[in-house]
């Protein structure tokens, strides 16, 4: 492997494998207790511990894309009807008001409801950094999918290189990854 | 068969990928025969509708003033069947109900795919199909809208809301397993699941604000259970038409289309459970917990039935109670009696555990209650259009040919997304699955399988 490759803008990545979520748990609060940040989680299942330990009950920012999706979709469940009412007066049915709130509603809350999540999509996909082919590959892990979970660096400081390696051995990664070597390569693929 | 969540359930992450994906892309005989069927079904379907935009809606069995036919009928009941994966996927998932896991994604699949069924069937109604745009509130030069007062334009927004939503959620849910299967693929089918799993690798990022996410399309979703099937009932309940004009049409359209949407999910899933040998993830457990629901959902429409008469009756409004008593008793009490029958009297078995661990009476059973929520929605559409207020307007509606050959295409359409689904994507969901399983610690910690 070059050692070119091993270098991600101002510092090196460097990757533990872990079998054991209790392991895993172990080495990310080793790594926080010695005051070591920028690393990345990686599991194959949405685990409450590992989001309480690394987002500390934080809610996602997800919520105010819901809560403008439903705000924009509400107002324009009435601005549709209204306007397009109002437009063309003359057709009045029923005898009800040219701007007839309750009927309107239902396609208020609709339109509230289909902005709502259209925009939580947009959310997502804005967040999570979808879709993520251009991911760093020593994140693009197939084990991971499997059964496996992982800690990964991708621009550790070279002083702390060592002090990584060693939590991360301490807490039971079974397998430790330097550089170029931290992109997994399937055997016989 | 099991009868516990926690029986039989493979201990390790890996195994439940490979139980759940080991299916896909391998057809086996039975699938092919199934798919041969459902084909055939959609090409005589289609044919039927291309001989219907030749000859005009003449060739439909519509007889003034029955002027809403088969198409309606059948349009409201795919719109039924789609209501079960949404009720089980969002509401479920919202009150932590466990036994949702194992049938959810399958569910979902049958809900999107009953919506595409259901959305046909407008448009076939309409006629002149390639006019379907006029649904829609588009600016032109006549300043012409649509009217926004109308509940068939309501039901235009409802449905496509709808649609959408749950096919979002759909997935959504589904790009953290097709991750899996990207993994465990190569050459071309790799690639294609690659593309489909939008680059999803795990990270604690990606799973952080999944998770944020999937809470509000599940709080967004939920509410569409409830409104949906109000709307459409409102396409009767707003008509000034006796049989129709009743407020007690949004609950009593809402429990029919779960009572018939958790039927298809028993109908659909018990063969694919043994098809597939997913004994550990789909089993009696979660077969009981559907049949349940089926009976609560039965005993709503039952005591719904009866307060329709008691309405008609108490109010002593002629053209009401005359309707009513024409429906068990005129031409079409044949379709009053099926309904009654399937929908309130066969599901009563299940009453007894036995019968609703049984898979053959849970299969049976569930296929009486699809047929006696289509002839619900025959009994309420076409009887009240048959015999109004005027004597002189009462007609006879006969299916004709060509809409009995739209209606068993409609089915085979379903059945070959369905089937498509069934080879293509996992039909459990994995992530969701493996958060079952408790998870693999070496016990410097305790942690339990949620």
């Amino acid at each position: 492997m070059s050692a070119a490759h091993a270098e991600v803008a101002s510092g090196t990545r460097i990757k533990g494998i872990y079998a054991h979520l209790d392991c895993l748990l172990a080495g990310v609060e080793k790594l926080k207790e010695a005051g070591i940040s920028g690393f990345q989680v990686l599991s194959p299942l949405p685990r409450h511990e590992i989001l309480e330990v690394m987002y500390e009950g934080r809610p996602s920012p997800v919520r105010w894309w819901t809560l403008v999706g439903g705000v924009t979709g509400i107002n324009t469940g009435l601005l549709l009807t209204s306007l397009t009412a109002s437009q063309w007066p003359m057709i009045n049915p029923g005898g009800k008001p040219v701007v007839a709130l309750p009927p309107y509603a239902v396609i208020m809350f609709e339109c509230t409801i289909l902005f709502g999540a259209l925009f939580t999509l947009a959310g997502l996909i804005v967040h999570c950094g979808l879709p993520g082919f251009g991911l760093d590959k020593s994140l693009q892990d197939p084990r991971v999918s499997d059964d496996k979970f992982g800690i990964a660096f991708l621009r550790a400081s070279a002083k702390d290189l060592e002090r990584i390696a060693a939590i991360l051995s301490d807490t039971g990664a079974i397998e430790i990854t330097r550089g170029d070597d931290t992109i997994y390569e399937v055997p016989n693929a | 068969m099991h009868e516990s969540i926690d029986a039989n359930r493979p201990d390790s992450y890996a195994a439940a990928n490979r139980d759940i994906i080991r299916v896909l892309l391998k057809p086996n005989l039975g699938w092919a025969v199934l798919f041969i069927i459902a084909t055939s079904m959609m090409l005589y379907g289609f044919w039927c509708e291309f001989q219907q935009l030749t000859w005009g809606l003449g060739i439909a069995g519509y007889n003034p003033p029955i002027m809403w036919g088969v198409y309606i009928v059948t349009f409201v009941f795919w719109v039924g069947i789609g209501h079960a994966g949404t009720l089980i996927s969002a509401i479920l998932f919202l009150v932590r109900s466990r036994w949702r896991t194992g049938v959810y994604r399958a569910s979902e699949g049958m809900t999107v795919f009953a919506v595409m069924t259901a959305l046909l069937f407008p448009v076939l109604h309409l006629g002149r199909a390639w006019q379907v745009y006029w649904f829609f509130p588009y600016p032109n030069q006549r300043y012409l809208w649509v009217n926004f007062k109308s509940p068939l334009m309501w039901d235009v927004f409802a449905i496509s809301t709808y649609f959408t939503v749950s096919a979002v959620f759909f997935f959504i849910g589904l790009v953290p397993d097709l991750a899996v299967v990207r993994d465990h693929s190569t050459g071309l089918v790799k690639k294609i699941y690659a593309v489909l799993a939008l680059g999803w690798h795990g990270t604690d990022r990606q799973w952080y604000h999944y998770m944020g996410a999937y809470g509000f399309f599940a709080a967004l979703a939920a509410p569409l259970v409830l409104s949906v099937h109000s709307v459409v009932s409102w396409d009767f309940a707003m008509a000034v038409t006796a049989g129709w004009h009743s407020t007690i049409f949004p609950p009593y359209f809402v429990a029919g289309a779960i009572f018939s949407g958790c039927a298809m999910v028993i109908t659909l899933l018990l063969p694919m459970t043994y098809a597939f040998k997913w004994h550990a993830y789909v089993n009696m457990w979660h077969f009981e917990h559907l049949a349940k629901m089926c009976l609560l959902t039965s005993g709503i429409l039952t005591y719904a039935y009866g307060v329709e008469y008691f309405i008609g009756w108490y109010s002593q409004n002629a053209y009401e109670w005359g309707i009513f008593s024409w429906r068990a008793t005129g031409e079409y009490a044949w379709a009053f009696w099926i309904m009654v029958f399937c929908n309130c009297v066969a599901p009563l078995p299940w009453y007894f555990r036995k019968v609703r661990t049984n898979p053959w009476a849970l299969f049976i059973i569930s296929i009486f209650v699809n047929i006696g929520m289509w002839f619900e929605r025959f009994n309420i559409v076409i009887s009240s259009l048959a015999h109004q207020f005027d004597p002189a307007t009462h007609a006879y509606y006969r299916i004709s040919p060509i809409e009995y050959g739209i209606m068993i295409g409609s089915f085979g359409w379903f059945g070959f997304w369905f089937l498509l689904f069934l080879q293509t994507l996992p039909a459990i969901a994995i992530a969701e699955i493996k958060e079952m399983i408790a998870p693999p610690v070496r016990g410097a910690a305790h942690v339990e399988a949620k």
